[in-house]
């Protein structure tokens, strides 16, 4: 563990964050929080809370006061139509169906590019 | 149990098996009783998330035990759990530093940091033994050790570094302990076998310089005495006192009603 | 699709961060019509959302007798850690209770996010003013209560935690699946050592017996008296999602058939399955002893208790060292 050790008098105990990786690849998932006075104990805590079982293969502490919240819905969830922002924007079945019937093509397989 | 003389091939002289067992007899009791001490914080401990974190510690000591007294096994041609518990208290060969009880939480840092930095010593010396499935279960100790050394340095400079109680307290532990501190590396009879096998890389009294010179920064850092030799070094491992004597009973207490029996 | 140009505040159909009862300025009979509508409907709130004070209450009260239940749970079988007759069996329940008093953190912090302080939870535990589970008031007596509180009351509990896993309260939902995920290996371990007993000796089988005789009465207590489902607040919030008796039933239905199979005996001569009921029928709890002893006058109530006040008391200085007690400014 690499994080500085601090003597700060007057710290209090506050909420840290921490996030998981369970294997390979996965990304990082929040987990839950410890409390903790400084960095220091803060990652003591959370491998004991998060990884004491070998359950995990990285983690992430951040002292929630550092976290930065976005839940405005207006930026998050605007009104107007996005569609063309995601796959359930473009539904072309009959479209293709009538352009295959007007080209007399085949059923078209697996192998077609 | 079929006995395995794995590793312990002619290269391996025979008579180097008596203070092997000795060795392995001595090591195994040092975790099995720091593992019991610090087991009893589980619940009970100041902070919920350190409540958690002694546990662990605890466990491992208990997993070390479980591991040496395997290797044990192997060599006597015995059972882990008989080798552990169906004992004396005055069979028992751990450490007089373990003698001491749990007690509060500035004498329980103190005890582990004393004990794991001169274990961690110990240990770097059967790193390359060639009793192979030792040296192959010391590598592994030696990375849980990481965990339990880094907590126990920094709660060290925790306790050590708070004015008023938490300071007290400690300098009130370390002066308690700090008699018994050595018996860690209490001479093994035969050790000098060991050590021309190549088992362990250098005899007891050698070892026990090297963790005073290893702890002797952190100690002036901290405004600590540098543990002496141990009072009456002869009986580092024996005597064992009524603290010991109350914990054995009670590790024993179920176990004792029908020792054939499976629990 | 919404009209951008609405000015009516128009209830979203999905999440999506626009829960308009968070809209401060939005009157309050309004946020709480839209809070309860967003949470009967299977709506999920998490610990910045707004919500009626009755909400945040029964929430915080929940949680809390949870919590303190998983600090008491730690006392009657710390009592036998060091007394385990193997080692496996050693680092098995120092496992277990490590795990529980994990579980005691994961509330404490869930309750601590809704605005309560872990120290003032800990002197409403410690003054008797919240309380715990009927189960951890009792008294153990042998290594067979070790393995039948680690089996069956913890069966008991993990059947009530699996009916939270999706309660409207999310962080609640979802410690309660991380929770989950560690008691089935309890269950394992407890099963394991009463299983072991029963094939023991005969004095390991009239053990673990007479450990079953004592722990069934405070088993069939612990989810508590039937009540209807109308007038049951924590079930209107979908707080949890099941009634006491709907839980009673689902432990008696899964282990009753796990421990008979083991030649143990009930110790209630009117169990059984009634088929034409499809309901397990029972000699009625003593709801009585029940109401006793969660209110504090159970046989080990007062010396646990103040036994967790004396560990609380000498453990403070280590506190006061963490945080820097103002004494110790250098």
């Amino acid at each position: 563990m690499t994080a500085p050790r601090t003597t700060e008098p007057f710290s209090r105990l506050e909420p840290w964050e921490v996030f998981r990786q369970e294997k390979d690849g996965d990304p990082m998932v929040h987990g839950g929080s410890v409390m903790a006075p400084d960095a220091e104990l803060a990652l003591h805590y959370a491998r004991e809370m998060y990884g004491r079982r070998g359950e995990s293969i990285r983690l992430w502490v951040v002292r929630r006061a550092d976290v930065i919240v976005l839940e405005d819905p207006d930026l998050l969830q605007p009104p107007l139509d996005r569609s063309f922002k995601k796959p359930g924007g473009y539904v072309m079945r009959e479209k293709l169906s009538v352009a295959r019937a007007r080209a007399g093509a085949p059923k078209r397989t697996a192998t077609d590019r | 149990m079929t006995t395995t003389r794995v590793g312990l091939t002619g290269a391996l002289a025979s008579e180097a098996l008596e203070p092997l067992t000795k060795l392995l007899r001595a090591m195994a009791d040092d975790e099995l009783i720091l593992g019991y001490w610090d087991s009893e914080w589980t619940g009970i401990a100041p902070i919920l998330e350190e409540d958690v974190a002694m546990s662990s510690l605890a466990q491992d000591e208990i997993g070390h035990a479980r591991a040496y007294l395997g290797l044990l096994a192997d060599l006597v041609d015995g059972d882990a759990d008989a080798l552990a518990y169906d004992r004396d208290v005055d069979e028992l060969r751990h450490c007089r530093l373990l003698d001491h009880p749990r007690a509060d939480w500035a004498a329980t840092i103190a005890r582990r940091f004393l004990y794991d930095e001169a274990d961690a010593v110990r240990l770097a010396a059967l790193a390359g033994s060639s009793y192979r499935p030792l040296a192959e279960l010391v590598a592994k100790i030696r990375r849980e050790e990481v965990y339990h050394r880094l907590h126990a340095d920094a709660w060290l400079r925790r306790l050590a570094g708070s004015p008023g109680e938490a300071r007290a307290r400690l300098e009130a532990a370390w002066t308690a302990l700090l008699p018994d501190a050595a018996t860690v590396f209490t001479s093994l009879s035969g050790e000098e076998t060991l050590v021309e096998a190549g088992v362990i890389g250098a005899p007891m009294a050698e070892l026990e310089e090297r963790w005073r010179a290893a702890i002797r920064p952190t100690c002036r850092e901290l405004g600590l005495a540098v543990p002496g030799p141990a009072t009456d070094p002869g009986r580092g491992r024996d005597d064992h006192g009524p603290a010991v004597a109350w914990l054995w009973n009670e590790a024993t207490i179920v176990r004792r009603l029908d020792p054939e029996a499976e629990w | 699709m919404t009209d951008p140009f609405a000015l009516e505040p128009i209830l979203a159909p999905g999440r999506g961060g626009a829960l308009h009862f968070n809209d401060d300025s939005l009157h309050g009979d309004f946020r709480h019509d839209a809070f309860e509508a967003h949470v009967t409907s299977g709506g999920k709130v998490e610990a910045t959302d707004w919500m009626p004070d009755e909400y945040r209450a029964s929430v915080l009260r929940f949680v809390e007798m949870h919590a303190n239940s998983e600090l008491m749970g730690v006392l009657p079988e710390r009592e036998w850690l060091l007394r385990a007759p193997t080692l496996k069996r050693k680092l098995a329940l120092t496992a277990k209770v490590q795990d529980e008093v994990g579980h005691a953190q994961l509330l404490y912090r869930v309750a601590e996010d809704l605005g309560k302080p872990r120290e003032a939870m800990y002197d409403d535990l410690l003054a008797g003013k919240t309380k715990f589970h009927n189960v951890f008031h009792y008294p153990t007596r042998s290594w067979g209560d070790v393995g039948i509180i680690a089996w069956l009351v913890d069966a008991a509990a993990i059947v009530a935690q699996q009916a939270l896993r999706d309660s409207s309260y999310a962080p609640y939902a979802r410690t309660m699946r991380k929770i989950c995920w560690e008691e089935s290996v309890h269950i394992m371990h407890g099963r394991d050592v009463v299983v072991t007993l029963v094939n023991g000796t005969a004095a390991q089988f009239a053990m673990v017996q007479e450990a079953l005789d004592r722990w069934w009465g405070p088993l069939m207590q612990m989810h508590g008296p039937r009540s209807p489902r109308e007038k049951d607040r924590d079930l209107h919030w979908r707080i949890k999602a099941k009634t006491s008796e709907e839980l009673r039933q689902e432990f008696l239905g899964i282990y009753v058939p796990r421990i008979r199979e083991l030649g143990l005996v009930l110790p209630d001569p009117e169990l059984r399955y009634d088929e034409e009921a499809s309901a397990w029928r029972y000699t009625e709890p003593d709801w009585d002893e029940l109401r006793t002893v969660v209110t504090n006058h159970g046989p080990m109530s007062q010396e646990r208790l103040a036994f967790r006040r004396l560990q609380r008391a000498g453990t403070a200085w280590v506190r006061e060292t963490i945080l820097g007690a103002p004494a110790a400014a250098a």
